[in-house]
Order: structure tokens, then sequence, then C-alpha cells
């Protein structure tokens, strides 16, 4: 049995601090470890319910970005990028990725999806948020075995998570399957939603997207995501308790 | 149901909690009939591990009979008596092809916070912490166990419970423990740690071809049972110099194979051992790595150095000697499911009677108490099982 520790944050801290590190990429780093040993700090207390988690999400991100002045001399943000190997071909994994109900799974920590038609889909962040923050996304682009796209529909009246959402799929050395990577660019709104959310400072945006990812991961490989769903403690039942 | 929870530091109460149900299709519910505590549910209960949350069910050493499995499950039905090990395993990703259980990929739901704090995820564990998955302990009436057909083997004999239950842990972790020290005929194997984990090392070193083996506590009991049970030559580190001792028997070339039973609850003597204690009290280390320091302190040049000991985080230890005299580390939560086969074989076979081990045999409700017990050493206490 072995065990781990916040220390490890710690260095996690300092090491992204480390001169050759890119500056953004450093700076989204210490953001995450600081802003991921907060989160975990809170899990040990206390636990919130799905629409809070997600609040949560989008606040850690709002927060960030305002105190960071992340924003590039376009005024638009940089995308975040997490890789993750699955052991499925390429040709496989799209498919699993273009089924609508395989997005609505992989984003359930999160947003909830559902489909317009075939192209389109309905993103709306989970719990109270829901009504602040719920936009539309189209594929843009779909190249099987390759690249998955999907763009914010520019003209949605409500708030927009992100601006876009990108898979691509890479065969991975060996028999190791692919390499999936997974490229987000946030935009969420400054304003209301921004100040309900902006307290919260528990996750950023690369935690959301490496558990998308791992969800995905898991779907592919086993069918299902892990779920302590329904776990029995003396609070009750259930994973959010 | 009742179950044994977790409130913090040296708090462990019994408690009413739901049962647990089917959630996925590949799931089981175990009737637990057996269940003990293991010395590394001490870290949980000294409050050193982080991501538990007032009122999680404990324990991960857990066997009884299944009495409801989820659609998919093929290779369990209800009335089966199973054995659980501690790790679980999804039985689909690379690391599971592998036969490298305790690192799977897909089954701990909280792997992006273990990535945050060690680059990835291990497997996740039963009643071990949120950080490694967050799942119900079974130290309760009830076990909810996923993946059913990839961890829990079947006991189809009518072998009583108390020799097959440390097969759900401490049998396969000391059999591995002993497997990552390399032994071969001529060698003498050194284990620090005589609890339950350093005692099946101990006998697995036997298995696996040692000339000798020398065992080393401080605690009388552990060390009579290392000697009458292990046929293990003692040191008791408290009487006299370990290193001294060690050069001694092995005409001062050092113990081929180490192995660290003990991990970071290490008690050092002397100095060093001081000086732990301010380092981790001063937050400057999570461990106290004694035993590791001394071990690569004594063991062989070109000797391997086995660690089933549970460590937290940064471990202070003297990597130039590791370096310059050539050792190798093997270390790792036990790869379950490779063991649990050729194990039962051998206590079928009656090479091996894990029932020794047993110090205490209560019923679940005098869980906490005995928690209190096994991590003061009192009453003689070396392993506990329960009853539901
Ligand atoms: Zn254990
Ligand atoms: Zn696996």
């Amino acid at each position: 049995m072995s065990e781990y520790s916040f220390d490890s944050a710690a260095d996690e801290v300092s090491n992204s601090m480390h001169p050759g590190a890119d500056a953004n990429g450093s700076r989204w780093r210490r953001a995450g470890s600081v802003a991921l040993g907060g989160a975990l700090v809170a899990f040990g207390l206390r636990r919130r319910s799905l629409g809070g988690t997600a609040i949560a999400l989008v606040g850690g991100f709002l927060t960030y970005r305002s105190l960071s002045g992340y924003l590039t001399d376009a005024g638009g943000t940089e995308p975040v990028e997490r890789s993750i190997t699955i052991g499925e071909s390429p040709d496989e994994l799209s498919d699993l990725a273009r089924d609508p109900e395989t997005l609505e799974r992989i984003v359930g920590h999160f947003a909830e999806v559902s489909e317009i038609d075939d192209d389109r889909s309905r993103w709306s962040a989970g719990g109270p948020l829901a009504r602040e923050l719920s936009w539309e996304m189209r594929i843009a682009v779909d190249e099987p075995g390759e690249r998955l796209r999907w763009e914010t529909v520019a003209d949605d009246s409500s708030g927009a998570l992100f601006d876009s959402w990108s898979l691509s799929f890479d065969e991975a050395p060996g028999d190791r399957g692919t390499e999936v990577t997974l490229e987000v660019r946030f935009d969420p709104p400054g304003g209301t939603a921004g100040s309900a959310a902006v307290e919260r400072l528990d996750v950023v945006p690369e935690s959301l997207i490496g558990t998308a990812l791992d969800r995905f991961k898991s779907l592919a490989e086993t069918g299902q995501i892990p779920t302590t769903e329904n776990r029995p403690s003396e609070r009750g039942r259930g994973d959010f308790l | 149901m009742q179950a044994l929870t977790w409130h913090g530091e040296k708090d462990v109460r019994i408690s009413e909690v739901p049962r647990p149900e089917i959630v996925e299709p590949t799931d089981a519910i175990v009737e637990i009939t057996a269940t003990a505590i293991c010395g590394s549910d001490l870290h949980l209960y000294n409050d050193r591990m982080p991501g538990m949350r007032e009122g999680d069910v404990l324990g991960h050493e857990p066997m009884g009979e299944v009495i409801e499995v989820g659609d998919e499950v093929e290779s369990l039905e209800p009335g089966d008596r199973v054995v659980v090990p501690f790790t679980i395993s999804c039985g689909s990703c690379w690391f599971c092809e592998e036969d490298l259980y305790s690192l799977c990929d897909n089954s701990n739901p909280n792997a992006e916070m273990a990535r945050k704090m060690m680059g990835q995820s291990p497997a996740g564990l039963f009643g071990y912490s949120h950080l490694l998955g967050g799942y119900a302990g079974g130290q309760a009436e009830y076990l909810r166990v996923p993946y059913a057909d990839v961890g829990p083997i079947k006991i189809e004999s009518d072998i009583p419970d108390e020799q097959v239950l440390f097969l759900s842990d401490i049998f396969p972790t000391g059999y591995m423990a002993a497997e990552n020290a390399d032994i071969e005929p001529e060698d003498t194997v050194a284990v620090w740690g005589c609890g339950p984990v350093g005692q099946f090392a101990i006998q697995s070193a036997w298995m696996l071809g040692a000339n000798e083996v020398v065992a080393i506590d401080r605690v009388p009991e552990r060390l009579e049972m290392a000697s009458q049970h292990g046929d293990a030559t003692t040191i008791n580190y408290e009487h006299a110099d370990v290193y001294d001792r060690l050069m001694e028997l092995t005409g001062g070339r050092g113990p081929d194979r180490c192995i660290d039973a003990v991990g970071t609850e290490a008690h050092g003597t002397g100095l060093d051992g001081i000086s732990d204690r301010v380092k981790e009290g001063a937050k400057l280390q999570d461990d106290r790595p004694y035993v590791l320091r001394e071990a690569i302190k004594c063991c062989r040049k070109g000797g391997t150095l086995s660690v089933p000991g549970v460590y937290l985080g940064r471990a202070n230890i003297p990597f130039g000697p590791l370096m310059n005299k050539a050792l190798t580390v093997k270390t790792g939560q036990t790869h379950m499911q490779r063991y649990l086969d050729p194990l039962l074989g051998k206590i079928e076979e009656g090479e091996i009677d894990p029932s020794f081990i047993i110090s205490h045999q209560v019923g679940l409700e005098d869980g906490p108490e005995m928690y209190q017990t096994f991590n003061d050493k009192e009453d003689d206490c070396i392993k506990v099982v329960m009853t539901p």
C-alpha cells in the first residue's frame, strides 16, 4: 500500500518556476498546482454537489484569468492542451469521440451536452450556472482517425465556456494504441457568471481537461467510467456528499 | 449496515451506513465474512494520509460471499466465496495487460488529483482515501467490488477464512517483496520489520530459495514469531547495532538482499531517528526513512533493496552510497492478481498456513478498540481479524 502527500504539490510549483520553462506554460502549471492543492484541502474538508463542482471549475478559471491578466495581445486566451495514450486504434477512437453520447459522458463531470443534430450540440455548465453558461457547438473539422474539432456558434445569446474543443489522434509507438490530444480554447464570459463564481478558486482548466481525457480513455478501454456513485459512508450514500 | 468509519486522528467508529448497491454492470456485492486491519490502515488512523473525509468506510483486506452481481459479470455468481484483493484493476488497460495491476490506468476516478501529486496515477484502492479512488472499504458488512471479473479470487474448497483471508493483501505483498529482492541460492536476505508483511516476506524468501534470512525488529513477540514460524536469525535493534550484527553474520559482505517492510512509520534510534522526527515535525520531509538509510548502508555491494514498506512523499535518503554501491531498488504496490492463484495453490497444498499471523479475532464492533491496541502494539497484537 502506498500514500501521497500534499507537499509534492509544492514541489511541482517550484518545478514549474524552473528557468527555461516557457513563461505562459509555467504560469498555467503554477496556477494549476496552487489551485489543485486548494482543491485537495477543500476535498478533505467537504464536498459539494456536482453543480457546485462546476461552479468551482468555472470560478477557478475566471479567478485565475482575472488575477493573472492571462490574455494575449489579440485579447483571446491561449489554448489548454493535454494528451493521453489509449489502447485502441485512431479510427475506433475518432468514431467513439464522434458519438454524441460519448461526449455527454466524458464531460459529465462539469457539463451537460445534448444533441441538436448530427453536427450540433448544446452544452451547459452543470448546476446553477447552467442558466448563465449554455452554448451551442458544432463540428467544424471531422477527419476520421485524425482530427475532430467543435467550435462555438458565434451568435449564441448565452455565455460559452469554450471557443473550441479539438481532439487529434496519432498512432502511439509499439502496440500502445493512440496518442489522443485534447486542445481547448477557453473563453468564459467575465460578467455575471464570473462574479457569481469568482470566489471559488478550486480547479483550473488543465484539471478539467485531464479528467475529460481520463474519462474518454476509461470508456474506450473498459466501456465504463470508474465511479464511486452510491458509495456508502457515514455521510450517507453517493459521490458528492 | 455496520461499518468502521474514519473521523480523524485516532478516531475510528462503528457506524450505521447505507448498504452498497450495484452501480456498473461489472460490479459485484460481497457480504463480508472476515476482514482484517492492516499496518497501512495505521497511516490513516494516525492521520498521515491526505484525502480522507470524515465518515469514510475503512478497510482493504476483506473476504466473503457474493450476494449479487451486475449483468456483465461472467466469472462470479451469488453464493461464490471470494477473497477481494486491495487493489482495484480494470483488466483492460496496458498496465493490466502487462500484469502491472497496481498501476491500472482506469480504476481511479480521481486520477487527476493523484497525477498532480505523482505525475501519474496508480490504481484505485478500497478504503484508502479519495486520492486513491474514494472507494468505500471492506471493514463493513457489505462491499461493492468494481470490475468483479478481474479482482476477486474464488475459494472453492472449504478451507477456513483465516487461512485464505490474507491473500487480500499481506501474503502477496510479502511474497512480491521477496520476489523483488531477486533472491539467489547463496543469498542472505535481511528483512527490516516483522509485522505481517515482514513475516510473509521472511517465509517467501525461503520459498524463493534463500540461504539465510535475518529478521530485524524491536518487538519481542514479532521477533519470536520470525524465529519460530519463519526460521529467521533475529536482531533486536534496541539491543544490538544492526550494521555490526549484519556484518558479523555475513563475514563483512553485508546481506545480499535487503527488504524494507517498515516504511514511513519507522522508529529510528539515536541521532538519526531524532533527526527524522525533527525534520518531519518541521515539514522538511514527509517520511521517516530510517530503515531505508540503514538498509542502503548495510546492503552488499551490487545487492538489491526491495521496498514493500509504505512511503508518503519526499524522503531524505543517501543517494550517493546507493549509486556508488550499485544497488538495485525495486518497489511498488502489489500487483495482486499475479499472485492470487499461485499463492492460493501453496495454501491449499499445505506449504503455508497464513493464519499463524493472527493474534486477535473479534467482532466488527470491537474494531475501534482494536485499532488502538494494534497501533500501540499492546497485548502482543500482530494481526487483527474481524467478523461482521
Ligand atoms: Zn493492507
Ligand atoms: Zn487496468
